[in-house]
């Protein structure tokens, strides 16, 4: 599933059936390429970010959470980031480890059942997930 | 797919204003200049400018050593950890005087090839300086015309002549395309030569 294709989707609470949030981005980590975290808008409470780990289902109608608890706000510097958009993918200029660019991230592929990231892609290229090695507030570095 | 990536030469002074990246995707700084070793003509590390953009650190070089990969687009290292306080990477005064620009270039029979006005570098996973940009003086009969000269391995500098085998006028290119094949070719003799 395309990140282009998950964004805005709602998320539902299935203990009330209440849509609680939707999705507005995703964080991903390295090692392995994964969506650690879900971004998310339109939230009741103060946090706006959601654990992989917490998400009960993602479907191809909603994100399922089991309650509103798992909602939460960021717990470290590095979700605080990940919270303000300093770690948003996409958009963002992908550099290998030599140092060339290979353009800007326009969407993501990844694995709605593990939330592996499988795919990058940019303009020009389509790099395999395994290559991502960091993903910082300049750049993503992949390798090769 | 990806593309595989070329062979990369580039001259010294194009890394200057380059961005200096961690493996983890932070600007850690940008390039500003480069401080060459007071023998051998080989290339110490490179200064920086704005330093620790997204933390307090005060190191403001960046050791040879500690590059892990240059590009076009920008200069890769592991992480903050190898940067150094200039101090640590080169005395200030050292650095500048045995900067390779504008030695003497000559050959090891005597002749005067030029003034060396740019440094080479083959990029990639590793850095290396492979030639010298020189200002030709007439023993090339391209007089005034700006040439790359390749370099053997290890080079003989003392701050204000640079020794290279006769054999690299042979090996002269006027552009960095094809200057690597110059490189290999020349290097490929020198081995037979002493072989």
């Amino acid at each position: 599933m395309l990140f282009s294709q998950a964004h805005k989707r709602d998320v539902v609470n299935t203990a009330t059936a209440i849509r609680v949030a939707r999705v507005n981005g995703f964080v991903v980590l390295p090692g392995p390429a994964r969506v650690a975290l879900l971004r998310l808008g339109k939230v009741r409470g103060t946090g706006t970010l959601l654990a992989w780990d917490d998400v009960q289902g993602f479907g191809p109608d909603a994100v399922t959470v089991a309650t509103d608890a798992v909602i939460r706000p960021a717990r470290d510097a590095l979700e605080q980031r990940a919270e303000d958009g300093d770690l948003e993918i996409l958009g963002k200029r992908v550099l290998t480890e030599r140092g060339t660019e290979l353009g800007a991230v326009t969407d993501v592929d990844f694995d709605p059942e593990t939330g592996a990231v499988t795919t990058l892609i940019t303009k020009t290229e389509t790099l395999a997930g395994e290559r991502l090695i960091g993903l910082g507030g300049y750049a993503v570095v992949v390798s090769g | 797919m990806s593309t595989p990536t070329p062979a990369l030469l580039l001259r010294a002074s194009e890394l200057i204003g380059r961005p200096v990246v961690t493996l983890g995707g932070e600007l850690v700084a940008e390039i500003k200049d480069i401080v060459f070793e007071r023998t051998g003509g080989r290339i110490a590390g490179f200064t920086l400018r704005n330093p620790g953009l997204f933390s307090r650190s005060r190191k403001d070089s960046l050791p040879w050593d500690g590059v892990h990969g240059v590009g076009r687009d920008a200069v890769m290292v592991s992480d903050e950890t190898v940067l150094l306080a200039t101090a640590q990477l080169a005395p200030r005064k050292q650095a500048r005087k045995s900067d390779v620009l504008e030695d003497r270039v000559l050959t090891d029979n005597g002749r005067e090839l030029g003034r060396v006005v740019d440094v080479v570098l083959h990029g990639g996973t590793s850095l290396e300086v492979v030639g010298y940009e020189v200002e030709a003086s007439e023993a090339l009969g391209t007089a005034g015309r700006r040439v790359l000269i390749p370099l053997p391995d290890t080079v003989a500098v003392s701050g204000e002549n640079l020794i290279v085998p006769a054999a690299a006028t042979e090996f002269v290119s006027e552009d960095l395309a094809g200057f690597g094949a110059a490189v290999d070719a020349f290097r490929a003799r020198l081995r037979e030569g002493t072989g």
